[in-house]
């Protein structure tokens, strides 16, 4: 039971870096339509800006915006400079799912050109496991978790209570609708991209602060998991996504408890292949509908 | 100079066939498959294992299932035989109800799944240390010299090639393929003339299956080992990339594409000059260029450079004249 506890309390740290990273592709998902596989590098990018703000300046706060910035500027000229005139040239969804992936590719190898292949690290102070109620938490682990909670609850004030939230919202619903209603769509959109490279630049701060280590396909390699979660809520639901971020998170803890830690992400994709063969438009979805075009 | 064109053109020759495999796919069916280098390599775990002798039973680093001293037809038919089940196992599950990106992220998930299980599960395929020691193909009875068999090896991976081709080329052109691209085009109205998608998306799917184990067979005897450390995501990059430049659903265009991918882009950033204090330097340069290549043909050139052909109103399906040639003739030869 304590095996199972401790597995619980780590799979919710797990889960909240899962939700930072799968709520900002979720959400740029609703809004734009673009399956993004470059969003792993965004995350890769946020880690490094991060990175080179430490050997700059030493200061956390400095470290954080660098990240977020990092992301925010990539994510945006992503969108402005190769997705957009894919979009205006009248490309179809899988060419730009392929244009995606090949922005990845560029993203990640400039990266390694840069940094190089062997791993780096944030120089963080040591932090040690301590009891917090039934689970095992660092401090770290503790702020990350804070972390999570301040930013997702600021992106649902935005979304609910701003004048830019409710225009984001209708152009997610229907984007022609919110065209003829007055709503300057690109700027939505350009300003979705914004918005997913700041919480991706973060999210992969806080994901290369846990693991300890930063190399160029750190990213990459949480892709997969970020697709499970935000399948599993319903893709281009990012409400959703949170639960099923929450979901992928404790199952891939507990089951290292008792499974080798190598199968961790294999359980997340046989959730993500469950979900996908049974429920495709989400386990929280009303009604199941064909993803044909 | 020659070693080192023979084994490019080798490598190039195999690479080209899982091409092909991923065209029929992908060209063809218009599915957003990332198993096919997955299938690859299970096709090479494949022979290896039937061609291999019983492993040791007193060395714990070299463990694997079967052994079974083979000779290579038998291997390369066990790993088409695999593959295609495996295909046929994961088409009939994904195909149910996935398309587009949905069945790319399930495809991509499966693969990973099935690396993580080959790396862990040590008396499947040894692990993360693979199979090495594979005997060269049929040089027990021929008796070449090291230089001659290369020779030997490029002319039975070129002539697989061909024969893979010609196979396509002729399913292709027939009514199956004719379907198969319908389907593609609008699968609501090829199903409103009584054809069945599933079916038809299935067949591609295992068809494409069976030759990239073909494929995954010629490479580990060309390679005589293979591990998990051949085999990463990007290599299906590689093999898009290729279908991309070269021309989707067109057989010679997936060839050219081989060419020019493996080799003038890989090999050719080869000799670029190594730049001091940056040891990954060159394959990132390599990798930035093919994914720069097929963003500039994604954007301006769709189709690559040679497009799919179509059948023009009323006019029977039409390949070159060379083939027709060889087809009616081979047409006499049975007496029809």
């Amino acid at each position: 039971m304590t095996i199972l506890l401790h597995g619980v309390g780590f799979g919710l740290v797990t889960a909240s870096i899962i939700a930072l990273a799968s709520v900002a592709f979720s959400l740029q998902f609703s809004v734009t339509t673009t399956p993004n596989f470059a969003h792993g590098e965004l995350l890769t990018v946020g880690a490094y800006g991060a990175l080179v703000a430490q050997t700059l300046t030493h200061s956390l706060i400095l470290e954080i915006i660098a990240a977020m910035a990092a992301g925010a500027v990539v994510a945006s000229a992503m969108n402005l400079a190769i997705l957009q005139p894919f979009l205006k040239a009248g490309a179809k969804r899988l060419t730009i799912f392929l244009v995606t992936v090949s922005i990845g590719l560029v993203i990640q190898n400039v990266l390694l050109i840069a940094f190089g292949g062997a791993p780096s690290a944030y120089e963080l102070p040591a932090f040690d496991l301590k009891q917090v109620g039934p689970f095992l938490w660092t401090t770290l682990d503790e702020w990350i978790m804070l972390a999570t909670l301040g930013t997702l609850l600021l992106l649902h004030i935005v979304l609910r209570y701003t004048k830019f939230g409710k225009s984001l919202r209708a152009v997610s619903d229907n984007p022609q609708l919110a065209r003829v209603t007055g709503i300057n769509t690109p700027r939505v959109i350009q300003l979705t991209w914004g918005i997913d490279g700041l919480i991706a630049g973060f999210a992969g701060f806080v994901l290369a602060a846990y693991v300890g280590s930063i190399t160029p396909t750190i990213g990459f390699s949480f892709l997969v998991v970020v697709f499970a979660a935000s399948v599993i809520g319903g893709l281009g639901r990012p409400y959703g996504t949170l639960v099923g971020a929450l979901l992928i998170g404790v199952a891939m803890e507990v089951s290292a408890s008792y499974l080798p830690a190598e199968y961790k992400t294999s359980v997340a994709f046989a959730l993500l292949i469950l979900t996908l063969l049974f429920r495709p438009s989400g386990v929280f979805a009303t009604q199941i509908w064909k993803f044909s075009e | 100079m020659i070693d080192y064109f023979v084994s490019v053109l080798t490598l190039i020759s195999i690479f080209a066939i899982v091409v092909l495999a991923l065209n029929v796919r992908w060209g063809w069916a218009g599915e957003f498959d990332f198993f096919v280098y997955g299938l690859l390599a299970l096709g090479a775990y494949v022979y290896a294992v039937i061609t291999l002798p019983p492993a040791p039973k007193n060395d714990p680093g070299l463990i694997y299932m079967l052994g079974l001293s083979q000779p290579f037809p038998v291997g390369v038919l066990g790993a088409m035989t695999v593959t295609g089940l495996v295909s046929l196992i994961v088409g009939a599950v994904a195909l149910r109800n996935l398309r587009q990106v949905f069945f790319g992220i399930m495809t991509f998930s499966s693969v990973l799944i099935m690396a993580a299980v080959i790396s862990q599960e040590t008396p499947i395929f040894n692990g993360y240390n693979g199979v090495f020691g594979l005997a060269q193909p049929f040089n027990d009875l021929l008796q070449l010299s090291d230089e001659q068999y290369s020779f030997f090896f490029l002319g039975l991976c070129l002539v697989s090639l061909f024969l893979i081709y010609l196979l396509l080329e002729r399913i292709f052109w027939s009514p199956y393929g004719l379907v198969l691209r319908a389907i593609r085009e609008d699968e609501v109205a090829a199903a409103a003339f009584g054809k069945s998608p599933y079916t038809a998306r299935l067949k591609a799917y295992v068809l494409g299956g069976v030759i990239a184990g073909l494929s995954g067979a010629l490479l580990v005897s060309y390679l005589t080992a293979f591990n998990t450390d051949a085999w990463t995501p990007q290599e299906t990059v590689l093999i898009f990339a290729c279908i991309i430049i070269g021309g989707t659903a067109n057989g010679r265009g997936a060839i050219l594409g081989s060419f020019i991918v493996f080799g003038l882009i890989l090999e050719g950033t080869r000799f670029l000059p190594p730049i001091p204090g940056h040891p990954d330097a060159p394959s990132a340069v390599r990798a930035i260029a093919i994914a720069v290549v097929m963003l500039v043909f994604l954007r301006w050139r769709p189709q690559g450079i040679l497009p799919e052909r179509h059948l023009k109103d009323g006019e029977p399906g039409q390949p070159s004249a060379p083939l027709r040639a060889l087809w009616s003739r081979l047409r006499v030869a049975r007496g029809r």
